[in-house]
């Protein structure tokens, strides 16, 4: 596979500190690197205009499954092959998504789902542990999916596959209504290891646990009306 | 029965409301005209309220009267929610219309350092994915560690 054709997705709020550093790991291992600024009020957009292929900018703040779609959209009207997702808080490593690629190559799956329970977290505080085994244990029995991290912002996505997603929760219950749009699909997923790096940053920038409550009322209100 | 008959007004208009709104929310529209449908039977009918209230456990018709009410008002506050929803979907569609329409390919001087970078380091690259065998996952790269915080 190409590099060329392979289109990583950062979706950005506020992110100025670190997007021009996680920017320039990607464009250095030659990935094409589309950032979406979800309507950052600090320097993101700038920052992330120094490296990357592309920025997008919400003139609204959205949500990042909103930026996600975002992106995705932009890519394939690039003619992506390859889409990967890419959290901008840098916990993520560029190093990790050849090997997303090179699974999506080698079983003839649409979609990689990186996993830290497979892989490594590091710093991850105990609070952590426990919602995200909690979010996966529901997340695998509204799906019926056999994963063991659904809640894992490091994706890729053949073209079939991001197609297949419809991505209408704007918020944070995007990561679990794509993984009822990859069951629906019917198309093949597989898991990779990756690794996660938890920083006191990612950890200031990520989801607080309470946060739980509002995704539920999200995708419950999804199931309400058409 | 001037109470009687400003209640069944209301009490109409809400099935005017759900009949409106079936296309949308089915569950929602149903919901409120079952409720809607027994709040007027009950106006008319406080006899029989009292009946079914004191059966289920309400001192007084009227009260059991008033409960469905705020059923109702339950009901409609939660597709006014969905309406809102559906009203920021639109929002999201208009957004990402404007931001694709503006998308910015990165600046030429951008492209054009990174270029230079990546061709400096493509070598060394190479050799690392060459090399590259098996996920082992406590490899850790001193790149990596200086963007740790």
């Amino acid at each position: 596979m190409q590099k060329s054709a392979v289109w990583v997705i950062c979706p950005a709020f506020n992110e100025g500190a670190t997007i021009a550093n996680v920017v320039a790991d990607l464009r250095r291992c030659r990935y094409n690197v589309v950032v979406v600024d979800d309507g950052s009020t600090d320097a993101t957009r700038h920052e992330a205009a120094k490296g990357a292929t592309a920025v997008v900018v919400h003139p609204v703040n959205l949500g990042q499954g909103a930026a996600l779609k975002t992106g995705i959209d932009y890519a394939l009207s690039q003619g992506a092959e390859i889409v990967v997702t890419f959290d901008a808080d840098g916990q993520h490593r560029a190093e990790n998504i050849a090997r997303l690629v090179r699974a999506l190559k080698q079983e003839h799956a649409d979609f990689a789902l990186g996993s830290r329970r497979l892989g490594q977290s590091r710093n991850m505080p105990f609070e952590r542990r426990v919602f995200l085994f909690a979010a996966t244990l529901f997340t695998v029995a509204t799906t019926g999916l056999c994963l063991t991290d659904t809640h894992n912002g490091l994706r890729a996505l053949t073209r079939r596959g991001a197609s297949a997603l419809s991505l209408r929760q704007n918020r944070m219950a995007h990561a679990s209504e794509i993984l009822t749009d990859i069951a629906n699909s019917g198309l093949r997923y597989t898991e990779v290891p990756v690794t996660i790096d938890y920083t006191c940053y990612s950890l200031a920038k990520g989801q607080r646990t309470g946060d739980f409550m509002m995704i539920l009322l999200d995708l419950f209100a999804r199931k309400l009306h058409r | 029965m001037i109470a009687q008959v400003i209640l069944s007004l209301l009490l109409c208009s809400v099935l005017v409301y759900s009949w409106v709104e079936y296309r949308r929310s089915p569950a929602v529209a149903v919901s409120s005209f079952i409720a809607s449908l027994a709040g007027l039977y009950f106006v008319w009918m406080p006899l029989h309220s009292t009946h079914v209230a004191k059966f289920i456990g309400i001192g007084r018709g009227a009260d059991l009267i008033m409960y469905l009410w705020v059923c109702i008002s339950l009901i409609v506050l939660l597709n006014l929610h969905l309406k809102l929803r559906s009203q920021h979907e639109v929002i999201t569609a208009l957004a990402r219309a404007i931001a694709l329409a503006n998308a910015s390919s990165a600046t030429e001087a951008g492209l054009q350092s990174i270029e230079h970078e990546t061709a400096i380091k493509s070598r060394a690259e190479l050799a690392s994915d060459a090399s590259y065998k098996e996920p082992t996952m406590t490899v850790r790269t001193a790149a990596v560690d200086s963007t740790v915080l």
